[in-house]
């Protein structure tokens, strides 16, 4: 809610490399003063954020903020979705915080929102499912026990949509995804569509494929 | 120097005596003065038109004594002594007692301020007549010229019927000075003194200027969203910035409308954020004159402290995003009151009967507007829009349809046939 990234609580966290042979140099990143410039939302389903498995720190300060690589290309360091809210579950007793399922054509989104985030925690309580939500929050990738790995955003905040909104939400992704399709497959592509190209071995059709349905799915 | 212009300014100036001269061949001489032999600009136009004048025989021109140089109002220049001919098109109240008169004199080239000493014992002149200022100084005041009869001055009405009508300055070439202009009132501001009859914003094709009226004797006040024909209005900057006079100018309302160009940017993005109170919902201004700053909760002011009789506000201050690039926005009550139909009086009463008090406000505001795709306009100040209107994004089939052809197009394209 005020725009500051927090510092990661390890928590869920992604595990960072050491970063070696960097110690010393001074932090040549963005200052953070005025020019500071917050992190835009990007717009992902959930079919494609489910993918991602690499994550990143851009720096190597603390607060430096932290990224996930999009399979299509792209690093978020926050993304925004509307989709229904499917389920809500409080868990533990002193700390407690909430698991979220909220689904989009194309899958499920997993959100927690926890006393880390307590606007976001006081708005989530008062949202009963179903009901179309709107999510600001901050993707992770983890370690699953079973050794896989999983993305599970951390919110910032919720608020309860109009069906029309989603409606805009598809559209509005479905352009965002293709936008990244085409850079992904240009000539000339970013050092992040790069690495994404070769280590995801994404097939770009897949993805068309997943927006093609979200769209068609709106027409009724 | 702009040769071409220069020379073009002196053959026509010859032409207005009867004689026909090639602007080329001013333009070669012109040059041969300055690039051969180093000639000042100035010096080098004057010794081409004297050269001139001897060659036609035409008197009273280039190098004649000094100052009697009848010129166009749209030639003279800061410094010089002048003779200028020009039609008294208004007159304003002078505003000490050593200016005898003072107004707008205007002749076919354009306009400029005029003012008539006291101590210079002229007859005062009438306006709507025309009249001869011989040996005038003009000298800058602000930045803008202005032509000073002194006791040196000769004023001598000539007679003249042709009709003079002023050309318009589209608002993006203002410069100070007097203009006239075409442009409609775009916005009307609460007045910031008891002298001011209106302030506000006119726009036309081009930009948009404010204006100001003061209160005088048979001034009406412009009506908003009316396009106007403001003729010989004062043209002053401050801070870099121009602004319009119009106590002595001509308004003409017109017929129909013209498109505005505000110089706004638009973005279409989600409100993905909103500053909790007191940054927005119902807010307190410091009572200040000319302050206005935002106070805390604790009525503290950054400057002047502690004020216990603010006035409410009401307003939004959130983060737009396009997905691409995040923008701060601040949104103004009566965009605040459009959005989300929640009004300043309305705001008060809800956070006098809720126990949450004004944090009722901002979340009831919130759950109206946030995480919903906006439409913005307004000026952008260093990545923050000043919100001037603001409107729910609508869903658009045709934006659907084009998508899905992009969709489908790129898989049949390039999918295994």
């Amino acid at each position: 809610m005020n725009g500051v990234i927090p510092p990661d609580t390890g928590v869920n966290g992604p595990v960072l490399p050491p970063q070696s042979g960097r110690s010393l140099t001074p932090f040549q990143g963005p200052k953070r003063d005025s020019t500071f410039a917050r992190e835009p939302a990007r717009r992902v389903f959930a079919g494609e954020l489910r993918e991602a498995t690499i994550h990143f720190r851009d720096g190597t300060e603390d607060m430096s903020p932290a990224y996930v690589l999009l399979p299509t290309g792209e690093r978020c360091n926050r993304v925004f979705f509307i989709g229904a809210l499917t389920d809500k579950q409080r868990k533990g007793e002193q700390n407690a915080f909430y698991r979220i399922r909220v689904v989009d054509p194309s899958g499920t989104f997993f959100v927690m929102a926890s006393s880390f985030n307590q606007e976001a925690m006081l708005q989530i309580s008062r949202i009963e499912p179903p009901n179309h939500v709107a999510v600001v929050g901050k993707p992770n990738v983890y370690d699953a026990p079973d050794g896989s790995k999983r993305v599970s955003v951390r919110a910032e905040s919720f608020t309860v949509v109009e069906k029309e909104v989603r409606d805009l939400w598809v559209l509005d992704t479905a352009e965002a995804t293709l936008n990244r399709l085409t850079r992904l497959t240009a000539e000339e592509i970013s050092g992040d569509a790069l690495r994404a190209k070769t280590e995801y071995q994404v097939d770009p059709e897949v993805y068309r494929k997943m927006v093609y349905d979200a769209l068609t799915q709106l027409k009724i | 120097m702009e040769f071409s212009k220069v020379a073009e300014r002196i053959s026509q100036k010859i032409g207005s005596k009867g004689h026909t001269v090639d602007p080329a061949v001013v333009e070669r001489r012109l040059r041969l003065f300055v690039e051969e032999f180093s000639v000042q600009d100035d010096e080098a136009e004057r010794s081409v038109i004297a050269d001139l004048a001897r060659q036609y025989a035409i008197p009273d021109m280039g190098m004649g004594k000094s100052g009697s140089e009848r010129k166009a109002i749209n030639e003279v220049l800061t410094g010089e002594w002048v003779t200028v001919e020009g039609k008294i098109v208004a007159l304003s109240h002078s505003p000490s007692p050593s200016i005898k008169q003072t107004g707008i004199i205007a002749d076919q080239s354009g306009a400029m301020r005029f003012v008539i000493w006291t101590k210079s014992n002229l007859p005062e002149v009438e306006p709507g007549m025309w009249y001869r200022f011989d040996s005038a100084v003009v000298d800058a005041f602000n930045g803008v010229p202005s032509l000073k009869a002194h006791s040196g001055t000769i004023i001598t009405p000539v007679p003249h019927d042709e009709a003079l009508i002023p050309t318009t300055t589209p608002l993006a070439d203002l410069s100070p000075g007097v203009a006239s202009v075409h442009g409609k009132v775009v916005q009307e501001w609460e007045t910031t003194h008891e002298r001011m009859l209106q302030s506000g914003l006119i726009g036309d094709e081009t930009g948009t200027v404010k204006f100001v009226l003061w209160h005088d004797e048979g001034k009406e006040k412009l009506v908003p969203g009316t396009v106007y024909s403001l003729y010989y209005a004062l043209v002053d900057e401050f801070n870099g910035r121009l602004s319009l006079t119009l106590n002595t100018a001509t308004a003409i309302p017109e017929e129909g409308d013209i498109p505005v160009n505000r110089g706004d940017t638009t973005i279409r993005g989600v409100l993905v954020s909103i500053a909790p109170t007191p940054g927005s919902g119902l807010i307190r201004r410091c009572p200040v004159e000319g302050c206005n700053r935002l106070l805390s909760r604790q009525n503290y002011c950054p400057v002047h402290e502690i004020q216990i009789k603010f006035h409410y506000d009401l307003r939004i201050k959130g983060w737009l995003d396009t997905g691409e690039r995040t923008s701060e926005v601040l949104m103004p009550r009566q965009v605040v009151e459009a959005l989300t139909g929640i009004t300043l009086d309305a705001a008060k009463e809800i956070a006098e009967n809720s126990p949450l008090g004004m944090d009722e406000v901002a979340i009831r505001i919130r759950d109206k507007v946030a995480g919903r795709y906006l439409v913005c306009s307004g000026k952008e100040l260093d990545r923050t829009l000043l919100v001037a209107s603001c409107e729910i994004a609508q869903f658009d089939p045709i934006t659907l349809a084009d998508l899905i052809n992009r969709a489908s197009t790129d898989l049949s394209s390039r999918g295994a046939v």
